[in-house]
C-alpha cells in the first residue's frame, strides 16, 4: 500500500494528509532515529504530526504510532539551516511550537523541497486566517505513549519552556557507572523526566479558570491616595490573581540616582488596603526600577501553588541603561502553568513611536530570568501579560478632532489613528499579543486634580497612553477599562480582569505518569547499555606443540543501541590480560551497532613457557575478561592441551627417559622434572637427544661452513622435534644447520641453563682464572657438568677442522657463552647496553678456555 | 510538583551457585518478566533500576554474575564497590543452599566490610520439589545476622520486596548522606559542581 494510503487509515476521518516526509532526529541517544513527519489539514487548519514506525517501510496502519500533535499556529515556528551541512547534502530543520522542540535531519532532495513548501504554505494559511480557524479536530488524537527520544532532544537542544531549574545538593553518588554516550548522567535523566513530564501535561492535569486582574497607572509622582477601592476592586468578585503596575511612582532626584524611595512602602501599604476584601492576598512579589513599580499578590489559598518566583528589571532610559523608562517583571509558575507580568514604561513624546518599538524589543531581549537553566525570558512563558505606559500617542489628528469624537463615544475612529494599534497591525511591535477592544476615554492627559484635558498650551491629542496586552492561550478578558475618577495624577489608571485557564496538576495521575516514564527510562538506559555477543565462549586448542603457533578466531558482534569500545582487562592481580604463551588481536576495539569484528587468539609454547608446561607451573588455560566500555564483562575460558617434548625439560629429566618422550605419562614427567620421582634405572650420562643431536654434527658437519651461525628451517625444526619425540628409526631429518639449531634451543629451553643462575655472577668475575673456572664447572650437578664438557669436547673437534668449516673459536664461544650461561628471564632489558657487552664479553671468554684448553683432568673425574 | 532533591547509585550483586535463578530475579525486577530458558551467565552484567524510597529516587545498578565454579575467583573481584549482596540458593537444590556457607565467607573475605547482606531462597513456587525447609534458611540467616526471604522469580514473590528490603538497609545507614532539603523558590547557585565530582 502506498504511505499516504496507509497514514489515511490511521488518521480520523476527514483529516487530509498533505504532505509526508521522512527524517532523522538528531542527538538522541540512539544513532538512527527515523521517524515520519505529516502535515495533516482539516477545514483549512493544519497539524504537524510525528511517527513512528515499528516497521520500515510500514505495511499496515498498526506500524505506525502517533507520538506527537501540534498545530501549526502562531506558535509554531520552523527554521531550515542549510548552512551546517558540511560535508553531506543533509540539510537541518529546526522546529518548534509550544512545549515542543524538534531538531531534525533530512536529505536535501525533491521530496524535502516539497515537503517545506507546503508546511511554509500552511503557516501562511494560518495567517490569513486565524481567526477562523478551529484546532479542536488536533485534540482527538490521544497521544499515549511518550517519545523518548523527542524528550532527549528537547533536553539536549534546550528547550527554554521547561521548569528546568537546577537543586543544589545533587549529591550524585555515581561512583563506577559511565554510561556510552559519557553525557547521560543522573542530572539530565532528570531533566529528562523534566522534559517528559512537560511533553505529556494534558494527561496529568486538568484545565481550571482563575481571574487575574491586571492594574496600571501613571501616578505622575504623587503621593498616595487613602484609598484606591475604586480601581482596585471595582469588580465584586474577588480575583485570584492581582499584578499592579506603577510608573513615575517617585520623581526625585534620590530614586533616580540612588533607586531608593519612600513612595515604594506607602503605594505598598495603600494598594495592599484596597485589594478586594472579599479574599485574603498575600504578597508574592515586589520589583520596582526608579518610578516603575510592580507589585504582585495571590489569594491566600492559591500560594502553595506559586513557584519559582522570580523579577527582572530593564532600564531603557538615557544611554539604554538608566531606570527612568524602562520595565520591570514578575514571572512564576502557577500551578503548573508558567505567567510573566512585565509592567513597563516606554520613550516618551508624541513622534517618538519608533523609539517606543525599540524599547518593546529591548525589553524582550533583555528582561532574563537567569536563575534557571537555561534562562527563561518573557517569550518562554505559556501566557504573558504586559501593561504600563506604553506612551503611544494619536498622530495624524488633531487634538480638536480627537477631543471631539472621543466625547462622542466615537473610539473607533481615533483608535484608527493610535499609533500602537497601528504599529502593532504592521507587526512591528507586540508580535503575538492581543488587546482587548477600547471603550473608555483616553487616559492622559488631564489636568491634575479634574477632569479635564491637559489645559497647558501645548494643547496635545488625548490618547490612550497607558495598556494592558496579553499572550497565551484559553485567556479570556472580562473587562478593559479606565477609572476616571481617580484625579491626583495626569493619568487615568486602567485595569483589566482576565479569565485565563491554568492546568492543574492532578496528582494521582502525576504520578502514575512519572512512574511510567522513570520505568521507560530505565528501560532505555538499559537498552542503551552497550551489547555483543560472542560466538564461542570456550576456546579449545587441541594438541599444541611445541614452538608450533596455533590460531583461532573469535567473532564479536555489536547487538546494541549503541557503538561498544571492548578491551581485554587484567583480572585479580594479573599483570597481564592473558597469559605469555597467547596473543590477542586485537586486544582492543570499537564495534558499531550491526558490525562484527573478529579477534585472533594465537597460542605459541616456545622456551619461556615450554618448561612451565611441562613442570606444571602453568598449563594451557587461561580466562580471560572482555570487558564493554560502560557494561557488562564477558569470560572466555581459553584451554587446551600441550604435546609434552623434550624441548622444556631439564637436562636431568630427559638422562632417565630411555624412551621418546612421547610413551612417558605427563604425571611421570612431572614428578621428574619436580624430583619426586625415584627412579631406579641408571640415568644416562648426558641425554639422549642431546647426544643424536651432537652425534649427527660429528658425522655430517664437522667440515659445514658456518655452523651454528646460520640458522634453521621452521618447517625442519618441527620435524627434527617429532623425530626427538616420538623416536621413529628413520633417519634424522633435516639439515645440519637446522639440527644445530635444535640443539641450541634445546639447550636454552630448560628452566635453568647449564650454569645455573645462581652461578653466574661467581663465573663471570672467574674468568680471568682458568683453574677457578675449571673449579665451577667441577661443582655443576653431574649431568649438567656432563653435558658442558661433553659439548666443549665436540666443540673442540669441531675447531680441529677450522680450515674446512672456518669457524672462529671467538664465535662458537660466544654463541655456546649465551647458551651455558644464559641469562635469567626479563633481566636483560633492565641492564644497560654497556654492561650487557661486557657480560657477553665475560660470558664468551669464560667458554673460551673450555674450547682452547685440555680438560681431560676434569673428564677423568666423571662418570663419563 | 514534587522537586526532587537527591540522588543514590547503590551498586547491588547477586551471587550464588549456578542455575538458582540469579538472572530471572534480576529480569523480573528490572523488566518484570520471566523465561523459562536457561541461558548460563558468562561473565557479569548488569541493569539498571530506578526505585523512590523515602522519598529520595535512587538508582540501582544491579550486578549478576556467573555462578560457575571456575569463575568463582574471578567473580570475587567483583565484590568490591557492591554495597549489597544477595546471595541466592535454590529451595529445590540441597547442595545450593549448602554453598551459602561457602559464599558467605567469600564476602567475608572480598567484599566491603560493611556491605549489607540478604539471603534469598529462590523457586518457592516449587513447593513439591523442596528440598530445604523454610527453617533452615532462616536458620542460617538468623545465624550469620542476616535478612531472609523466599522467593520466586517465576511467579513473582517477593522479588520487589527483596530489593526494596535490601535498598532501605542500605539506606537507613547512611546517615552522613542525609539530604538538606532544597527550597521550592529559585536556587541561584547555576553551575552546580556536580559533573566534576564524578568519578567513573
Ligand atoms: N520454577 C522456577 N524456576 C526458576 C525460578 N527462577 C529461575 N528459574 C529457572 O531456573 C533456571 C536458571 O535460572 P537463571 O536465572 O538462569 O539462574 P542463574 O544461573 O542463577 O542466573 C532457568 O531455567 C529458570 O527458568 C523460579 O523462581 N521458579
Ligand atoms: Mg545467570
Amino acid at each position: 500500500m502506498e504511505l499516504s494510503a496507509i497514514m489515511k487509515d490511521k488518521l480520523n476521518a476527514g483529516d487530509n494528509v498533505v504532505a509526508l516526509h521522512e527524517g532523522v532526529l538528531l542527538q538522541g541517544w540512539s544513532p538512527k532515529a527515523h521517524r515520519l513527519l505529516a502535515l495533516v489539514e482539516r477545514n483549512l487548519s493544519f497539524g504537524l504530526f510525528v511517527f513512528t514506525t515499528s516497521r520500515n517501510p510500514p505495511q499496515a496502519f498498526t506500524d505506525l504510532t502517533i507520538n506527537f500533535v501540534v498545530p501549526i499556529d502562531s506558535d509554531f515556528k520552523c527554521d531550515i539551516d542549510s548552512l551546517s551541512a558540511e560535508s553531506n547534502s543533509d540539510i537541518y530543520i529546526n522546529l518548534s511550537a509550544r512545549n515542543f522542540k524538534l531538531f531534525m535531519g533530512m536529505d536535501s532532495g525533491h521530496e524535502t523541497n516539497h515537503f517545506f513548501n507546503e508546511l511554509s504554505r500552511s503557516m501562511d494559511l494560518y495567517l490569513k486566517n486565524q481567526q477562523t480557524l478551529d484546532f479542536q479536530w488536533l485534540k482527538k488524537y490521544n497521544i499515549n505513549d511518550i517519545d523518548l527520544e523527542l524528550g532527549l532532544m528537547m533536553n539536549i537542544n534546550g528547550d527554554n519552556t521547561s521548569n528546568n531549574i537546577i537543586t543544589a545538593n545533587m549529591a550524585v553518588a555515581e561512583n563506577d557507572i559511565s554510561f556510552p554516550t559519557g553525557t547521560q548522567t543522573l542530572s539530565s535523566r532528570e531533566s529528562v523526566i523534566q522534559r517528559q513530564m512537560i511533553l505529556s501535561e494534558e494527561q496529568y492535569t486538568n484545565a481550571q479558570n482563575f481571574r487575574i486582574y491586571i492594574g496600571t497607572w501613571n501616578v505622575n509622582g504623587q503621593p498616595t491616595l487613602s484609598s484606591l477601592n475604586d480601581w482596585l476592586t471595582c469588580d465584586s468578585e474577588p480575583p485570584d490573581i492581582y499584578a499592579i503596575g506603577f510608573q513615575e511612582l517617585d520623581l526625585s532626584k534620590e530614586a533616580f540616582l540612588f533607586n531608593d524611595s519612600p513612595r515604594e512602602e506607602e503605594w505598598l501599604q495603600a494598594v495592599t488596603k484596597s485589594l478586594n476584601s472579599k479574599g485574603n492576598y498575600k504578597k508574592v512579589s515586589l520589583v520596582r526600577l526608579v518610578g516603575m513599580m510592580l507589585i504582585v499578590f495571590v489569594k491566600n489559598k492559591h500560594m502553595d501553588h506559586v513557584k519559582n518566583v522570580a523579577t527582572d528589571t530593564v532600564g531603557t532610559g538615557i544611554m539604554g541603561k538608566l531606570g527612568n523608562k524602562g520595565g520591570v517583571a514578575v514571572r512564576m509558575d502557577f500551578h503548573n502553568t508558567s505567567l510573566c507580568f512585565v509592567n513597563t514604561h516606554l520613550a516618551a513624546h508624541v513622534e517618538e513611536y519608533e523609539r517606543r518599538n525599540q524599547d518593546y524589543q529591548n525589553i524582550c531581549s533583555r528582561m532574563v530570568f537567569s536563575n534557571f537553566i537555561p534562562p527563561k525570558t518573557v517569550k518562554d512563558h505559556n501566557q504573558v501579560y504586559w501593561f504600563g505606559d506604553l506612551n503611544y500617542r494619536i498622530t495624524e489628528m488633531d487634538a480638536i478632532s480627537v477631543k471631539d469624537l472621543v466625547r462622542k463615544n466615537n473610539f473607533k475612529n481615533v483608535l484608527e489613528a493610535d499609533q500602537l494599534k497601528q504599529q502593532h497591525r504592521a507587526g512591528n511591535v507586540f508580535k503575538g499579543y492581543k488587546e482587548g477592544s477600547i471603550n473608555f476615554l483616553p487616559t492622559y492627559k488631564y489636568d491634575p486634580g479634574t477632569n479635564d484635558w491637559d489645559s497647558s498650551e501645548k494643547n496635545r491629542a488625548p490618547a490612550w497612553c497607558d495598556r494592558i496586552l496579553w499572550r497565551g492561550n484559553s485567556i479570556k478578558q472580562l473587562a478593559y477599562r479606565s477609572h476616571p475618577n481617580l484625579l491626583i495624577s495626569d493619568h487615568k489608571p486602567v485595569s483589566a480582569l482576565f479569565e485565563s485557564e491554568v492546568r492543574v496538576v492532578d496528582l494521582t495521575k502525576y504520578r502514575k505518569i512519572h512512574e511510567h516514564i522513570m520505568k521507560k527510562l530505565d528501560k532505555a538506559e538499559n537498552e542503551y547499555l552497550p551489547q555483543v555477543m560472542v560466538d564461542n565462549t570456550e576456546i579449545i586448542f587441541h594438541n599444541v606443540k611445541f614452538m608450533e603457533p596455533q590460531l583461532k578466531e573469535l567473532t564479536v558482534a555489536n547487538t546494541g543501541q549503541v557503538p561498544v569500545q571492548f578491551e581485554f582487562i587484567k583480572k585479580l592481580d594479573d599483570s597481564t590480560y592473558c597469559k605469555e604463551w597467547l596473543r590477542i588481536e586485537p586486544f582492543m576495539s570499537f564495534i558499531d551497532p550491526g558490525e562484527k569484528c573478529d579477534i585472533t587468539l594465537e597460542v605459541l609454547i616456545d622456551k619461556k613457557s615450554a618448561y612451565k608446561m611441562i613442570s606444571g607451573q602453568d598449563k594451557l588455560y587461561d580466562i580471560l575478561v572482555l570487558h564493554l566500555d560502560g557494561g557488562k564483562d564477558i569470560f572466555i575460558t581459553v584451554t587446551g592441551n600441550y604435546e609434552r617434548s623434550c624441548f622444556g625439560c631439564s637436562l636431568e629429566t630427559l638422562c632417565y627417559l630411555k624412551v621418546p618422550i612421547k610413551n612417558i605419562p605427563f604425571g611421570k614427567l612431572m614428578e621428574l622434572e619436580n624430583n619426586k620421582s625415584n627412579m631406579t634405572s641408571d640415568p644416562y650420562p648426558v641425554p639422549k637427544e642431546v647426544w643424536y643431536l651432537v652425534d649427527h654434527l660429528y658425522r655430517h658437519g664437522l667440515k659445514q661452513e658456518h655452523l651454528f651461525e646460520h640458522s634453521g628451517l621452521r618447517s625442519e625444526f618441527v620435524q627434527i622435534r617429532n623425530w626427538l619425540d616420538n623416536g621413529t628409526p628413520d633417519a634424522l631429518p633435516g639439515s645440519v644447520h637446522s639440527v644445530a639449531e635444535a640443539l641450541l634451543i634445546l639447550l636454552d629451553s630448560t628452566s635453568e641453563p647449564i650454569i645455573p643462575y645462581n652461578l653466574h655472577a661467581t663465573c663471570l668475575s672467574a674468568v680471568s682464572y682458568y683453574s677457578q673456572c675449571k673449579q665451577i664447572i667441577s661443582q655443576l650437578p653431574e649431568r649438567s657438568k656432563n653435558v658442558f664438557l661433553y659439548l666443549c669436547a665436540f666443540l673442540q673437534e669441531l675447531l680441529n677442522h677450522v680450515n674446512d668449516n672456518k669457524l672462529d673459536v671467538k664465535t662458537i664461544a660466544s654463541v655456546f657463552g649465551e647458551i651455558f650461561i644464559r641469562d635469567p628471564p626479563r633481566s636483560r632489558s633492565d641492564k644497560s647496553g654497556h654492561t650487557r657487552t661486557s657480560m657477553s664479553r665475560k660470558k664468551t671468554n669464560f667458554v673460551y678456555h673450555f674450547l682452547v684448553n685440555d680438560q681431560s683432568d676434569l673428564i677423568i673425574n666423571t662418570s663419563f | 510538583m514534587a522537586k526532587k532533591t537527591y540522588d543514590l547509585l547503590f551498586k547491588l550483586l547477586l551471587i550464588g551457585d549456578s542455575g538458582v535463578g540469579k538472572t530471572c530475579i534480576l529480569f523480573r525486577f528490572s523488566d518484570d518478566a520471566f523465561t523459562t530458558t536457561f541461558i548460563s551467565t558468562i561473565g557479569i552484567d548488569f541493569k539498571i533500576k530506578t526505585v523512590e524510597l523515602q522519598g529520595k529516587k535512587i538508582k540501582l545498578q544491579i550486578w549478576d554474575t556467573a555462578g560457575q565454579e571456575r569463575f568463582h575467583t574471578i567473580t570475587t573481584s567483583y565484590y568490591r564497590g557492591a554495597m549489597g549482596i544477595m546471595l541466592v540458593y535454590d529451595i529445590t537444590n540441597e547442595k545450593s543452599f549448602e554453598n551459602i556457607v561457602k559464599w558467605l565467607r567469600n564476602i567475608n573475605e572480598h567484599a566491603n566490610e560493611d556491605v549489607e547482606k540478604m539471603i534469598l531462597g529462590n523457586k518457592c513456587d516449587m513447593d513439591d520439589k523442596r528440598v530445604v525447609g523454610k527453617s533452615r534458611g532462616e536458620g542460617i540467616a538468623r545465624e550469620h545476622n542476616i535478612s531472609f526471604l523466599e522467593t520466586s522469580a517465576k511467579a513473582n514473590i517477593n522479588i520487589e520486596k527483596a530489593f526494596t528490603d535490601l535498598t532501605l538497609s542500605i539506606l537507613n545507614k547512611t546517615p552522613g548522606r542525609e539530604p538538606t532539603d532544597v527550597p521550592e523558590k529559585i536556587n541561584i547557585d547555576r553551575k552546580s559542581d556536580r559533573l566534576s565530582n564524578r568519578c567513573c
